[in-house]
């Protein structure tokens, strides 16, 4: 039998790194095919070569048997590969359809035929699955649809082979389960999969086989139906790792952010934060538990003052921060970790250094009259590097050149090291590996137990229960409930995050 | 340990053959040579009388005053673009500052010791709030400052205009203009290559002072970083506005500083329309993209199209050459340098065909 898809002794080096070594990958047709590592393990460098984005050192890439070598994407394409990245590239302004026909439109007599291609969209759609409207704009669109339109645009393409790249991280659950039957729909068609995640239920659940890879290395290639997540870890890491629950600590009376009826009006001038009413003491965790697009990024926005507010007010420690801007806010004791972390998290042309020292780069210690001591800087990056385990050749590289889960790290450490009384996380552990997970969410705790006071926002339900002392759960801007992480389960708080209560009440 | 310095040598040159800036310059060379060359010209006498008149004698000095307004103006462009802004009021800035600098040598009283720094301090004041007009424009009213600033230039040469013609109209002359600045309130030259400017050692101080600024001062880090993402840094607890406003300030400040020194230390007087013509302020434009806004590279860079400029005129009187070679060469090398910018830049993300970055569309 011929494989699909087979790449043998691929090697990419970068300075200081060896991101691919002599890595084998075999798939077959129609399968599902996991690809797992640690952060930095060289998942996205592989899939990169596979897909013509940079040509590999040494290796040869075989497809159905034939040896190809891809200039380009161009030519990946055309071999029948397709690549959903993790930050999508589609044209805000136009619509779906246009975009997923862009420079292959139909034509009818020389002139685009936008009905055609808006007709072949749909069509496609239809027959995988994939819930789209292709005359939405698509700056308009949430992100779990942004990603069925760029799986349409590789299926438009005729993909026989989908790239997948963390496609779960950005999607809430109930997104990723339309996802997996999209893909089940797919290898049904005889159209086959490669999939990275960080999350062994998903591999379980969904693939027919795993690719391992760790430092750059092919560790491992098993068949899901005879491995277990235990034994995936082992691969990935060298050790087992546990993720469990952890029982609540201690609680103090200390008010640390109080939020009375703060109301955040949208973009059209229709609050999508009402009246949100709550307080974070120090030494316990409150987790935002909801369905993206609920009025939680918004609510932390306005909290950090990178947004308006519209009635209510906000205090800090005693202070009044309502009206305050970020650098008072950061000032007055706050400290966050945004969800974005390419746009607003770090910045891209700058430094490993010098995106770890924002924030603390007025420091005493660090800076002295206004002289930044240049050593002090390379040695609080170089701690954080080493405490985090964030994987980089030098501290004074690009940051561009980390990958994804060592980009959020940069981010998280930073934000840990500045020891504010509050730290608002907002999915602190996305896109990292489980080793990682475990130890942030280790440096939570301990951030609590020390007495502070985090406000967690995650789509991960299991992590709101793992580490919050309470949950509060928005629905439509509102917060519908504060619950006892200990005395509810996962289906309790998906009621209440789909609003389903409320129907409950009325009935 | 030598062999760990021939390795960065070898490295060093290989980076510099590949270099846009090499390339670019090979190429310039070679075109202008050839044009020479057809038209029935010598192109080795042409260039050696290019270089030679650039660089001997006289030459060198004027090559050396030349560059002290073009590289200023280089820094006053790379400040603002460094932190994001588009400041295209250096013209304004620098006539208006220059202006005032001038009122002061010829009016204020007192020995050229005190006079002569008093009247560069005004030109860079004045220069500096002129530059605040815009700064504010975007920060309290969202106009942007890449429109305020170039709309005010015509506002500036009007104000100055008027002035020039009216109550400091110089009389006894037909022109529009000042008086002469009185001998004692000069810019003073140096006993340094036949005669340079003073001014040439408050451009290599800017220079300095704005390389050190940008690698280890707090003030450098934050307006970079907001120049690279404003996003970020705005999250990260920058405070934007301010260092908008600041960085006007200072870039104001330089251009006020520059014209004053056009006027007390080369023209003496302050001729209406003149200090726009000779177009400093969009060469300088040119000589900070070109060294890509960093301080020293944008000294060499400066140097370099003041001694093509001085070289071409020595090119014309002595190999008849006409001088307009010398602005095709310097034209030609921004072009080359920006192809190369732009093909080096495709060369490190590659193809991703349909997708909108190529296509010059933000993601979503
Ligand atoms: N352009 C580059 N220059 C230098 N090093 C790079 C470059 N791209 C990737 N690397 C390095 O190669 C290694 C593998 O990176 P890659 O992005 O493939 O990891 P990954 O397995 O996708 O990790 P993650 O789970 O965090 O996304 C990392 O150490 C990364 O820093
Ligand atoms: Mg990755």
């Amino acid at each position: 039998m011929t494989f699909e898809l087979e790449l043998r002794g691929i090697t990419k080096r970068y300075p200081g790194v060896l991101a691919n070594d002599a890595v084998d990958l075999a798939v077959h047709p129609a399968e599902i095919h996991a690809i797992v590592g640690e952060n930095g393990a060289g998942k996205t460098t592989l899939m990169s070569l596979l897909y013509g984005l940079f040509p590999p050192d040494e290796g040869e890439i075989f497809i159905r048997g034939e040896p190809v070598r891809f200039d380009s994407a161009l030519d990946a394409i055309a071999a029948g590969l397709g690549m959903v990245h993790q930050s999508f590239k589609l044209f805000p302004t136009l619509n779906v359809a246009d975009n997923v026909v862009f420079r292959q439109e139909p034509t009818r007599r020389g002139l685009i035929d936008r009905a055609a291609g808006a007709a072949r969209v749909k069509d496609l759609a239809e027959r995988y699955g994939l819930a789209v409207d292709p005359e939405a704009a698509v700056e308009d669109l949430p992100v779990g649809v942004l990603q069925r339109v760029e799986i349409l645009k590789a299926l438009y393409r005729d993909a026989q082979v989908l790239i997948l790249d963390e496609p779960t991280a950005v999607l809430t659950p109930q997104e990723r389960d339309q996802l997996f039957e999209v893909i089940r729909r797919l290898r049904e068609a005889g159209r086959t999969i490669l999939f990275i995640t960080h999350k062994l239920g998903e591999v379980m659940a969904i693939s027919d086989r795993v690719t391992v890879l760790r430092r750059g290395r092919a560790v491992a290639h098993l068949t899901t139906s005879e491995t277990d997540p235990a034994e995936i870890t082992m691969h990935m890491t060298g050790r087992a790792v546990d993720l469990d629950r952890r029982a609540p600590e201690h609680q103090s009376d200390q008010v640390v952010l109080e939020v009375g009826n703060l109301t955040v009006l949208g973009g059209h001038g229709r609050p999508v934060v009402e009246e949100a009413d709550f307080e974070v003491r120090s030494g316990e965790i409150v987790g935002i538990a909801g369905v993206a697009g609920n009025g939680q990024s918004e609510l932390i926005e306005a909290l950090c003052g990178l947004r308006e507010t519209d009635a209510g007010t906000v205090t800090l420690s005693g202070r009044d921060i309502t009206h305050a801007d970020v650098t008072e806010r950061r000032r007055a004791g706050l400290a966050y970790i945004p969800e974005d972390r390419y746009g607003v998290g770090t910045t891209r042309q700058a430094s490993v250094a010098a995106n770890l020292m924002m924030g603390h780069h007025r420091r005493p210690g660090i800076q002295n009259k206004g002289w930044l001591d240049r050593g002090a800087v390379a040695a609080l990056a170089r701690r954080l590097v080493e405490v985090f385990g964030i994987k980089v050749a030098s501290v004074s590289g690009p940051v561009e050149t980390l990958s994804g889960g060592n980009l959020q790290k940069v981010v998280v450490s930073r934000e840990m090291e500045h020891q504010t009384p509050l730290l608002i996380a907002e999915q602190p552990t996305r896109g990292l590996d489980i080793g990682a997970i475990e130890f942030v969410h280790g440096q939570l705790i301990e951030y609590r137990d020390r007495g502070g006071a985090v406000l967690l926002v995650s789509a991960e339900l299991s992590e709101i229960l793992a580490l919050s002392t309470r949950i509060l759960v928005m629905f439509e801007g509102h917060i519908v409930a504060c619950l006892d992480p200990r005395k509810v389960a996962e289906p309790e708080i998906g009621l209440y995050m789909t609003g389903s209560h409320l129907e409950n009440q009325v009935a | 340990m030598p062999r760990k310095v021939l390795e960065e040598l070898q490295d060093l040159s290989r980076r510099a053959l590949v270099s846009p800036v090499t390339f670019s310059l090979l190429f310039a060379f070679a075109l202008a040579a050839s044009i020479v060359a057809v038209t029935g010209g010598n192109p080795l006498a042409a260039g050696e009388e290019m270089f030679t008149g650039a660089v001997t004698g006289s030459g060198l000095r004027n090559t050396l005053g030349r560059a002290i307004p073009i590289v200023g103006m280089a820094l006053a462009v790379s400040v603002a673009f460094r932190s994001g802004i588009i400041n295209l009021g250096g013209e304004g800035q620098m006539v208006i500052g220059g202006l005032a600098g001038t009122i002061v040598a010829i009016y204020v009283p007192g020995p050229g010791f005190l006079i002569v720094p008093l009247a560069m301090f005004t030109g860079a004041v004045v220069g500096a709030l002129w530059a605040l007009l815009p700064a504010y424009g975007q920060t309290r009213l969202q106009l942007p400052i890449l429109i305020t600033s170039l709309l005010l230039n015509y506002v500036a040469r009007a104000i100055t205009g008027f002035l020039v013609r009216f109550p400091l109209a110089d009389v006894s002359v037909t022109l529009a203009t000042t008086r002469q600045v009185p001998e004692t309130t000069r810019m003073p030259k140096m006993p340094l290559f036949g005669g340079v400017s003073l001014s040439l050692i408050l451009v290599i101080l800017m220079v300095v002072g704005l390389w050190l600024v940008y690698s280890r001062t707090v003030m450098g880090y934050e307006t970079q970083m907001a120049g690279f993402n404003m996003r970020s840094a705005r999250y990260g607890g920058i405070d934007v506005e301010q260092r908008t406003v600041q960085v006007m300030m200072v870039a104001g400040a330089i251009g006020g500083l520059i014209g004053t020194h056009l006027i007390i230390g080369e023209a003496l007087r302050f001729i209406d329309g003149e200090l726009v013509l000779s177009g400093f302020a969009w060469t300088g434009l040119l000589v900070s993209l070109l060294a890509v806004n960093r301080p020293i590279p944008i000294f060499v860079t400066g140097l370099f199209f003041s001694g093509l400029q001085i070289g071409g005129l020595a090119m014309q009187r002595n190999a008849g050459v006409s001088w307009r070679l010398s602005q095709v060469l310097q034209a030609v090398v921004i072009v080359a340098v920006a192809c190369r910018l732009v093909i080096r830049r495709r060369d490190r993300r590659p193809s991703q065909p349909v997708d909108a970055e190529t296509a010059g569309v933000g993601e979503v």
